[in-house]
């Protein structure tokens, strides 16, 4: 009995403190959007009552270039994971197949592209980019975000190559296979998942990106995160506006993650060899 | 259906040399047996043969043609590997299927449909075709590994030990399976074991391999009745065979041998005594096999010698019995009814006519009797 009720306590516990947790997570994204709909009047108000408006989506989406902005993220951070794929697939397959002079220094040279923070770099950059002309340009800021998408695809994908037996990869070619067709029909399903999940996490890293989209770009290109500091003007501050760029900023995130979530399986490589 | 010739083969690992200038001849449709200890070799070997490991030194022969140049995909051979290498994202019926739906052995879904089920139901899988491979167990999924080798009809199959992780039940079927596939085959198989029965039940000829040099070649009854010296006659054989070093005596121009401490000469065969008296070292080891020594509870005549049980095992049929000999520990086999307790009396009787003589320093093979007898054919 004793043990009973001991078991349904324990279960209040757990949901209680997951609850106040989810509530914690989760109430700054409620606050903005409630922001979103509230006039700079009612702004500092903190009772959930006020009189609704859209005024702050007007003014947003339709009386400045935020489009603009958003296309541009896109382009810079579409752009940037995608060359990153291209060239971290086989870097992450050479690491962890083949055997070569300085292998380990090369694969902790990339991974030291993420110690330093963007902000100390920066400085450099600026120079260089204005010296080769790339400055305010979607191929400079493509080329700079390889410093935050690359490593973690390569780091991420590597693990994921050694887990896969070399043997599997040699059963095919003695089963016909080319080395390609061993690539596409063998080697890419069984990455999927860590190609899907490190896609998409260095997509929101370049998306998310602040100080080298702020520094490294003129007039021309500007992203959503900088496009959101727009509305700290000189006499005040439109929060209302700002939330919804922000929030607008955050759609593609979560409608992304949710259109890949079946993808993100692990384990599908466990048990093809002998444990 | 091809003829495999290695030809002074040399492959290192960095500084580790795996295969130390091995040269091998493999005939057509032969099952040739490849074994040895762990760490031998004979895996490496295998992958050489189907090009997924580049010898050093030497040249691959298939069917007479240097193939050393020529990718794995294009050799045509056909491997199971030792630690299965299926593929984990599609299904046992797939994973048997590829071969048959590369671009370069390709079939029509028909045909390819007949042969798996053909090869699932003599591998007794075909219960299992949907499932994949994380779903199976180790002897299921080496038995799909089986299946996608067998499923084709190429130059050469190369099995590295396809049925050491099977129940032993299963492991005695599929050995016959094997055995029965093969004469009606007529396929080139080599074949990696450790496991010196299926060595013995299934090759035409065995290659003993150790630290990547080959110690002896030849049919079963050659490598068991005259091994080429002392490491194949340890390899090959349950209990271990037994040797010790024994003296030569010449007792009035006959030559005789004083052995295990004992204060008798003991007579030896007429057939070796011709080409022991040649030998110039009057110290050589002799090897005897457990079954070829008897036992008895009391001195029944002079060849009886006098030991003390160390210890009696049960394996299954049989014991084996250590017998202590002067501090020789003696293994033979003797039935399970034997009742002997530790430590107490026992007499042993060594069979001479199945005696093996090893030189005692470089641990090769001397003679022994009945040479020619037991060796059909041998030269």
């Amino acid at each position: 009995m004793d043990r009973h009720r001991m078991r349904i306590l324990g279960k209040i516990g757990r949901n209680t403190l997951l609850a106040i947790y989810a509530i914690f997570a989760l109430f700054p994204l409620l606050w903005m959007i409630i922001i979103t709909f509230k006039s700079d009047t009612e702004m500092y108000t903190t009772t959930f009552f006020f009189k609704p408006t859209l005024d702050n989506y007007v003014e947003v989406l339709l009386k400045t270039n935020y489009f603009k902005a958003f296309l541009d993220n896109i382009i810079v951070s579409s752009g940037a994971v995608i060359i990153s794929v291209i060239v971290g697939v086989p870097a992450a397959y050479a690491l962890a197949r083949y055997n070569f002079k300085r292998k380990e220094d090369l694969a902790f040279t990339i991974l030291s592209f993420r110690f330093a923070p963007e902000i100390l770099v920066i400085l450099p950059l600026f120079m260089i980019y204005q010296q080769l002309g790339i400055y305010d340009t979607y191929f400079g800021l493509i080329w700079v975000y390889q410093l935050i998408t690359l490593p973690l695809l390569i780091w991420v994908l590597r693990g994921y190559f050694e887990d896969i037996s070399v043997e599997v990869e040699q059963a095919a070619q003695l089963d016909g296979y080319s080395w390609y067709h061993v690539f596409w029909k063998i080697l890419l399903p069984l990455i999927k998942p860590g190609l899907v999940a490190s896609a998409l996490l260095s997509f929101i890293f370049a998306w998310n990106s602040f100080t080298f989209p702020l520094l490294l770009n003129g007039f021309k290109i500007e992203t959503v995160t900088v496009a959101s500091l727009k509305y700290i003007a000189s006499d005040t501050v439109h929060y209302g506006q700002m939330a919804v760029a922000s929030t607008i900023a955050a759609l593609p995130e979560v409608i992304l993650a949710l259109i890949i979530q079946k993808h993100l399986v692990r384990g599908l490589s466990f048990g093809a060899v002998k444990g | 259906m091809a003829h495999i010739e290695l030809d002074n083969i040399t492959k290192k690992f960095n500084k580790v040399t795996a295969l130390n200038n091995i040269s091998l001849e493999v005939k057509d449709k032969e099952f040739f047996v490849l074994f040895g200890p762990a760490g031998a070799g004979k895996t490496t070997i295998l992958k050489t043969i189907a090009g997924i490991e580049f010898p050093n030194e030497g040249l691959v022969k298939i069917d007479k043609e240097i193939v050393n140049l020529i990718e794995p995909a294009k050799r045509n051979v056909s491997m199971v590997f030792e630690n299965y290498a299926l593929y984990p994202h599609i299904s046992v019926y797939d994973n048997i299927a590829s071969p048959m739906r590369s671009p370069l052995y390709k079939k029509d879904e028909e045909f390819i449909k007949k042969e798996v089920y053909r090869v699932a139901s003599m591998m007794k899988i075909d219960h299992l075709m949907d499932r994949l491979p994380s779903q199976l167990s180790n002897g299921q999924r080496q038995r799909v590994a089986l299946g996608r080798c067998l499923v084709r009809e190429p130059n050469v199959f190369l099995m590295d030990e396809p049925l050491a992780h099977l129940d032993a039940k299963l492991r005695h079927f599929m050995r016959a399976e094997l055995k029965e596939m093969q004469s009606s085959f007529n396929t080139t198989t080599i074949y990696v074991t450790h496991d010196y029965l299926e060595a013995l039940s299934l090759g035409d000829r065995i290659g003993i391999i150790n630290n990547g040099a080959i110690e002896q070649v030849g049919t079963a009854d050659e490598v068991y009745y005259t091994p080429a010296n002392e490491f194949v006659a340890r390899l090959i054989g349950e209990p271990e065979i037994n040797i010790f070093n024994v003296d030569l005596v010449n007792d009035n121009g006959k030559l005789k041998v004083n052995m295990l401490g004992q204060d008798r000469l003991f007579q030896l065969e007429d057939e070796v005594i011709g080409t022991l008296a040649k030998h110039d070292n009057e110290i050589v080891d002799l090897g005897i096999r457990g079954t070829n020594i008897s036992y008895s509870l009391g001195k029944e005549d002079d060849d009886y010698i006098k030991g003390i049980v160390y210890s009696l095992e049960p394996i299954g049929n049989k014991s084996v019995l250590i017998v202590n000999v002067n501090d020789e520990l003696i293994r033979l086999i003797a039935p399970n009814n034997l009742q002997a307790k530790l430590d107490s009396e026992i007499y042993i009787k060594i069979d001479m006519k199945n005696a093996l003589f090893f030189d005692s320093e470089d641990k090769t093979f001397i003679i022994r009797n009945n040479q020619e007898r037991l060796i059909k054919g041998m030269a």
